[in-house]
C-alpha cells in the first residue's frame, strides 16, 4: 500500500505543506533572521548581531517587567485555576442533582474569545473599583488580579472537565477497597484519588500555562498595559515594541525569539515530564 | 456515517466554489486583489481608467463617516474609487506603518508636520507644482524643503478653554461671589481664573453644576488633551526663550534635551483642572474625551479643555442643553509672566502627503480629489457643513467658512487686537512615544502614585531618550 | 452517617447554585447595561436599568451601524467556516500519508508540525503578514490558506494521532480491491476518522472564529471580523462609546452561546480529547 500510496504526495501532502511554508516555515526562519538585523520593512535589513537582544533588556526596563509580570500571574494563576478546578471537578463526581447543568454553566466562559472576555471584565472591576472611586489603571495590581479572575473564570472550566474525566476513570473497586481499609475522606482524596489523577493534574498544569504564557487578547483588552506599561505581558510587550515604536522592529522580533525560546523550553519540560509517566506506568 | 460524508463533501465543494466566487464579486465594495491584479496586466487605458483607485488614509476618526459619504460622491461624479480607511485614534502611526509597506499602499497620508516628514521622506512626492499647492493662502504653513512641498495642511483649528457663558454669567450675578469680575472676559490670567474657579466651586450647588471643569479623560488613547496640547504651552514658552531662533517649532526640533522650565505653570492649570473637576481623580483613568463632552453638554460642568473640532461632539449629544451662542473660548492661562496677551493655541497637525511611491496616475488622481475636495461647490460645502474645517485655501469665500460657533470663536480670537495666537509647538515633540510616557505619568501622578517631581523627570528623560533613538 | 451524607450533598449543591450564578453574572450584567445610556455605564455598572437610564434598542442600533456589525458577522462565518472545512479535508489527507507512508519526508514534516504547535504567534506574526501581503494573501479568501498553514500542525497531529490506532489491514484490504489511494480515503479513511474529525473541527472553530491579531494584521484595516470591530470601538470612532460596547459585547457572545447549547456534547468531548493529546 505505501508504494501506491507514495505517488500521490502531490495530492495528499502538497496543499498543506505549501500553506504551511507560507504561513509558518518560512516566516519563522525569517523572523529568526531578522532578530539579527535592523529593519523597518523586510527588504532593508542591515545586520547588527546580537545589537537587538542585548537592546531588548537594557534599552529600557519594559520587557524585563513584562517577563516578571508574566511570571508571577503564570504562577498565582496555575495555582488558583487548578485548585478551583480540581474541587468543582470533585463535587461534580458525587452525585449531586443539577451535575449536567453546573457543568455546562462552568465550561461556559471558556468558548469567548479574549477582546470580548477583556471588556466584560473591564466592566465589572471599574464597576467594584467604582466604590473607592479609583479604576483599573489606579494601581498594577488591580490590572494583575483583574487578570487573574478573568483567567480563573476562561480556565476553571476546561479545567474541571479534564479533572472530572480522570476522576471518572478510577475504577471504583480502588476506592471501595480503600474504605474497607478504613481509609477517610481526607485520606482517601490523598492517598487514591489524587495519585489517580496525577496524569490530568499534569495536562491541566500545563494547559494554563501555555495558556497564561501566552495571553495577549485578554490583556489587550483588559488593561492594554496601563498604568505605564506596567501591566504589560510578554506578548502584549511584543506587539507594543514591533507596532508601536518606529526602528525598534528588530528588538520587537528579537523579545519575540526569547519569548519563543522560553514558552518551547516550558513544551520540551512537558513533553519529558510526560513521557517520564508513560514510563512509570 | 455515509450522510456525513456527503454533507461534509458537499459543504466543501460549495464552499471552494464560493471562496473562488467572492474574490470577483466584493471588488466591487472593497480594495481586492482581482482588481489590482488586472491593474498590472497591459490593459486598454479606457479599462484601466475606470479602475482607478485612490487610497485614503483618514486621521480623524470622528469623521469617518463624512468621509464616506464624500467617496461616494465622487466616485459617482468621476467613476475613481476612493478608499477611505480610518485608524483607530493614537494608531495611526502604527496603521501607516503597516498599510504602506503593502502591494495596495495609500495613495494620499497625513503626516503631522516636519517630525512626521522626517519620518515620510521618501515617501512624500513633491506637491510644489500643483493646483492644490496654489490655493493655500499662506505658502509658509507647508512643509517644505529646498523648493519642494511635501504635505499641505487642510485645517487650522484652535483650542483653548471652552466655557459656558450661560453658567459663567449666573455665577457673575451672584451677589456673594468672591471676585471683582464680572465677565468672563476680564478672565485674563492664571490668577483670575483660579479666584473665579475656586470660587465656583464652592458655589457650585447653587450654579446647578457637578464640578467647573469637565473629567481630566486619562484612559487610553484619551490623553491627548494634556499630553499633547496642553503639554505644547509650557515648551511654548521654554522654546520662546531661546534666542537663536524665531520659531519654536524649529527651536524644538533643534533640542536635544529640555529643561521643562515652566512645568510648574503647566502644574499650575493641570492641577486646577481636577481639584475642581465634576470627577474624583482616582476615576479620571477610566474617562474618554467623550464623557468630558457630554458632561459639557448637558450643562454638568462650565468649562472644558478642548478644540473647535468638538463642536460636532458637543452638537451630538442627546439631551444637550447647551445654547450655541453660549459657547466660547478662552485662552489657557498657565501663570507666565505677560499672559495676558496670550491668544489661544491655533495651528495644524494635519498635513496631506501623496504617496510617491504609487504609480503616477494614482498620484495625479490623488491630485485631483483633494483639488475637487477644496475648490468645487460640492466639496466646499463638505469641508464648511460636514467636515467642520476652517480651511487655509483662497477658494473658500468668505460665506464659506464653517458656521459653528466654536470655529466662529477661532477666527474671532485669530483677528483680535493685541492678543497672540500659540502656535502648535508640540510639531516638535520627538515622538508618540514621548507624549506616551507623558500621559501615562500624568494618570499615575492625579491617583497620588507618582509625585511632580516624577513627572518633570521623566518628561525630561523621554524628550532625550527619543530624541536619541 | 447517611444523614452526614446527605448534609454535605445539599451544602455542595447551594454553593454549586451559588458559583453558578456568580459565573453567569459577567455575562448578565454586560446585557443588563447594554440597555442603559451610555453615560450611566461607568457610573453605576451593576444597577438595573431605570426610566433615566433605560435607552431600549439604542445602543444597538448604534454600535450596528458604527461596527457595521452584521457584515462583520458575514466576514467572520465565511472564513471561520471555510477555513476549517479547509483544514479539516486537507490536513486529514496529510496526516494519513505521512503516518502510512514511512520516509524520512514523513518523519521530518510530522516533527516540523509538531514544533509548530510549540512557537507563540508573536514569533512569526510581523513577517508572516508581510508574505501574507507579497503574496496577495491579504482578502477572506487568502486568509484561508494562512489558516491552513498556521493551523495544520495541531490538526495533522490530531488527526495522525487517531489513524495510528486503526488498523492499517482494512485499507489494505480496500486497496487491493482495486481502489486507488483518492478513492479509498474518501470512502474508506475519511469515514473513519469521523470522532477525530469533530474535535479537529471544534477546536480549529473556537480558534478561529475568537482570533484578534492574526487576522487584525492579515486583513484588518478592510474586513473586520467580530473581535476586531469590537477592538476598534476603542479608538476607532474618536472616543470609547460604552453604550454600543455593552451591545456589541452581548452580540458576541450570543453566537457562541447557541452553538455551545447545540452541540454542548461534541464541544466538551473534543475539547477534552484535544486536550488530553495536546
Amino acid at each position: 500500500m505505501q508504494k501506491a500510496l507514495k505517488k500521490f504526495f502531490p495530492v495528499f501532502v502538497l496543499p498543506t505543506l505549501i500553506a504551511f511554508l507560507i504561513s509558518f516555515i518560512i516566516p519563522f526562519l525569517m523572523g529568526l533572521y531578522l532578530s539579527f538585523t535592523e529593519f523597518t520593512t523586510v527588504n532593508d535589513a542591515k545586520w547588527v548581531g546580537f545589537g537587538n537582544y542585548i537592546k531588548a533588556f537594557t534599552a529600557n526596563q519594559e520587557f524585563v517587567n513584562a517577563l516578571w509580570f508574566t511570571v508571577k500571574f503564570t504562577i498565582v494563576s496555575v495555582i488558583t485555576v487548578n485548585i478551583f478546578a480540581f474541587f468543582l471537578a470533585l463535587t461534580l463526581t458525587c452525585g449531586i442533582k443539577g451535575t449536567n447543568l453546573f457543568r455546562t454553566v462552568f465550561f461556559m466562559p471558556n468558548l469567548i474569545g479574549g477582546i470580548v472576555l477583556g471588556y466584560i471584565w473591564q466592566l465589572i472591576i471599574n464597576g467594584i473599583l467604582y466604590r473607592w472611586e479609583v479604576t483599573l489603571t489606579f494601581d498594577p495590581k488591580y490590572g494583575f488580579w483583574g487578570l487573574v479572575a478573568l483567567m480563573n473564570w476562561q480556565l476553571i472550566g476546561y479545567m474541571m472537565i479534564i479533572y472530572i474525566a480522570g476522576l471518572q476513570s478510577i475504577p471504583e473497586e480502588l476506592k471501595e477497597a480503600a474504605k474497607v481499609d478504613g481509609a477517610s475522606g481526607s485520606r482517601l482524596l490523598w492517598n487514591v484519588t489524587l495519585p489517580s489523577v496525577m496524569p490530568s493534574v499534569t495536562i491541566c498544569f500545563f494547559l494554563t500555562m501555555a495558556n497564561g504564557f501566552k495571553l495577549f487578547d485578554q490583556n489587550l483588552a483588559l488593561t492594554n498595559g496601563a498604568p505605564s506599561k506596567r501591566t504589560a505581558m510578554l506578548a502584549l510587550d511584543i506587539y507594543n515594541t514591533f507596532y508601536g515604536k518606529n526602528d525598534w522592529e528588530g528588538v520587537g522580533q528579537a523579545k519575540a525569539v526569547i519569548f519563543f525560546i522560553i514558552v518551547g523550553f516550558i513544551a520540551f519540560v512537558q513533553l519529558k515530564a510526560t513521557r517520564r509517566r508513560e514510563v512509570e506506568a | 456515517m455515509k450522510k456525513i460524508l456527503v454533507i461534509l463533501l458537499a459543504v466543501i465543494i460549495v464552499t471552494s466554489l464560493t471562496s473562488c466566487v467572492f474574490v470577483p464579486l466584493d471588488s466591487n465594495q472593497q480594495t481586492l486583489n482581482g482588481s489590482n491584479d488586472s491593474a498590472n496586466q497591459p490593459v486598454p487605458s479606457a479599462v484601466s481608467e475606470k479602475a482607478m483607485e485612490i487610497y485614503f488614509l483618514n486621521f480623524k476618526p470622528e469623521i469617518a463617516e463624512v468621509y464616506q459619504r464624500i467617496a461616494t460622491d465622487y466616485e459617482s461624479e468621476t467613476g475613481v474609487k476612493v478608499n477611505v480607511v480610518t485608524a483607530a485614534s493614537g494608531t495611526y502611526e502604527t496603521t501607516l506603518k503597516s498599510e504602506i509597506a503593502k502591494a495596495e499602499a495609500p495613495t494620499i497620508f497625513q503626516i503631522n508636520g516636519p517630525v512626521g516628514y522626517q519620518a515620510w521622506e521618501e515617501y512624500c512626492a513633491d506637491i510644489s507644482g500643483t493646483k492644490l499647492y496654489e490655493y493655500l493662502s499662506d505658502k509658509s504653513l507647508a512643509v517644505s524643503k529646498g523648493s519642494g512641498v511635501y504635505g499641505i495642511p487642510y485645517v487650522v483649528e484652535g483650542y483653548g478653554i471652552i466655557y459656558n457663558n450661560a453658567i459663567l454669567q449666573k455665577y457673575f450675578s451672584l451677589a456673594d461671589k468672591a471676585v471683582s469680575i464680572s465677565s468672563a472676559d476680564e478672565i485674563q490670567s492664571f490668577t483670575d481664573l483660579k479666584a473665579v474657579v475656586e470660587d465656583m466651586t464652592g458655589k457650585k450647588e447653587q450654579l446647578g453644576i457637578e464640578g467647573v471643569f469637565a473629567s481630566t479623560s486619562l484612559n487610553q488613547g484619551e490623553q491627548w488633551r494634556w499630553q499633547t496640547h496642553l503639554a505644547n504651552l509650557p515648551l511654548y514658552y521654554e522654546f520662546k526663550d531661546n534666542q537663536d531662533f524665531d520659531n519654536t517649532v524649529l527651536a524644538g526640533l533643534d533640542a536635544k534635551e529640555i529643561q521643562f522650565k515652566y512645568g510648574a505653570q503647566f502644574r499650575n492649570i493641570f492641577d486646577l483642572y481636577t481639584n475642581n473637576s465634576s470627577t474624583a481623580k482616582g476615576l479620571l483613568g477610566g474617562k474618554s474625551v467623550n464623557d468630558s463632552m457630554a458632561e459639557f453638554a448637558l450643562g454638568k460642568v462650565a468649562m472644558v479643555q478642548n478644540g473647535n473640532w468638538a463642536w460636532s461632539q458637543i452638537a451630538s449629544v442627546e439631551g444637550n442643553i447647551v445654547k450655541s451662542e453660549d459657547i466660547r473660548f478662552m485662552p489657557i492661562y498657565t501663570g507666565v509672566v505677560g499672559e495676558e496677551t496670550q491668544g489661544l493655541c491655533i495651528g495644524t497637525e494635519n498635513y496631506l502627503s501623496i504617496n510617491c511611491k504609487v504609480s503616477q496616475e494614482k498620484q495625479n488622481a490623488s491630485i485631483a480629489f483633494l483639488e475637487w475636495l477644496f475648490s468645487s461647490e460640492k466639496g466646499k460645502a463638505y469641508v464648511t457643513n460636514d467636515l467642520g474645517f476652517i480651511a487655509p485655501y483662497t477658494t473658500f469665500k468668505e460665506n464659506e467658512k464653517p458656521a459653528d460657533p466654536l470655529a466662529r470663536e477661532v477666527l474671532a480670537w485669530m483677528e483680535r487686537d493685541g492678543t497672540v495666537s500659540v502656535p502648535w509647538t508640540f510639531a516638535a515633540f520627538p515622538s508618540e512615544d514621548f507624549k506616551n510616557y507623558f500621559g501615562d505619568v500624568l494618570l499615575e501622578y492625579v491617583q497620588g502614585t507618582k509625585t511632580w517631581d516624577d513627572v518633570a523627570q521623566i518628561v525630561i528623560d523621554s524628550w532625550k531618550s527619543e530624541k536619541g533613538s | 452517617m447517611k444523614s452526614g451524607k446527605r448534609g454535605t450533598n445539599v451544602f455542595a449543591s447551594v454553593t454549586m447554585i451559588l458559583l453558578s450564578v456568580a459565573f453567569l453574572a459577567p455575562i448578565f450584567i454586560v446585557f443588563m447595561n447594554s440597555f442603559k445610556g451610555k453615560l450611566f455605564i461607568s457610573d453605576t455598572p451593576f444597577a438595573l436599568p431605570n426610566v433615566k437610564t433605560f435607552v431600549g434598542m439604542q445602543n444597538y442600533m448604534v454600535g450596528i451601524s458604527k461596527t457595521g456589525f452584521l457584515q462583520s458577522f458575514q466576514w467572520s462565518l465565511l472564513i471561520t467556516v471555510s477555513s476549517v472545512l479547509t483544514i479539516l479535508l486537507f490536513t486529514a489527507m496529510t496526516a494519513w500519508y505521512i503516518t502510512r507512508v514511512k520516509s524520512r519526508t514523513s518523519t521530518g514534516l510530522y516533527f516540523l508540525f509538531v514544533f509548530s504547535m510549540i512557537v507563540p504567534f508573536q514569533m512569526v506574526m510581523f513577517t508572516m503578514a508581510k508574505i501574507a501581503n507579497l503574496l496577495h494573501l491579504d482578502n477572506p479568501a487568502g486568509i484561508i490558506i494562512i489558516y491552513l498553514g498556521f493551523g495544520s500542525g495541531l490538526s495533522v497531529f490530531t488527526f495522525s494521532g487517531f489513524i495510528k490506532t486503526i488498523p492499517v489491514e482494512i485499507e489494505e484490504a480496500a486497496m487491493i480491491d482495486g481502489c486507488e489511494p483518492i478513492r479509498a480515503f474518501f470512502t474508506v479513511i475519511l469515514p473513519m476518522l469521523q470522532p477525530v474529525t469533530i474535535t479537529v473541527a471544534i477546536l480549529n472553530t473556537m480558534w478561529i472564529w475568537n482570533d484578534y491579531l492574526l487576522p487584525y494584521l492579515v486583513i484588518g484595516t478592510k474586513y473586520k471580523t467580530i473581535p476586531i470591530a469590537i477592538q476598534y470601538l476603542k479608538g476607532g470612532y474618536g472616543s470609547i462609546d460604552m453604550g454600543a460596547m455593552m451591545a456589541m459585547l452581548v452580540l458576541a457572545v450570543i453566537p457562541i452561546i447557541l452553538f455551545y447549547l447545540s452541540c454542548q456534547k461534541y464541544i466538551i468531548q473534543g475539547i477534552l480529547a484535544g486536550a488530553v493529546k495536546g
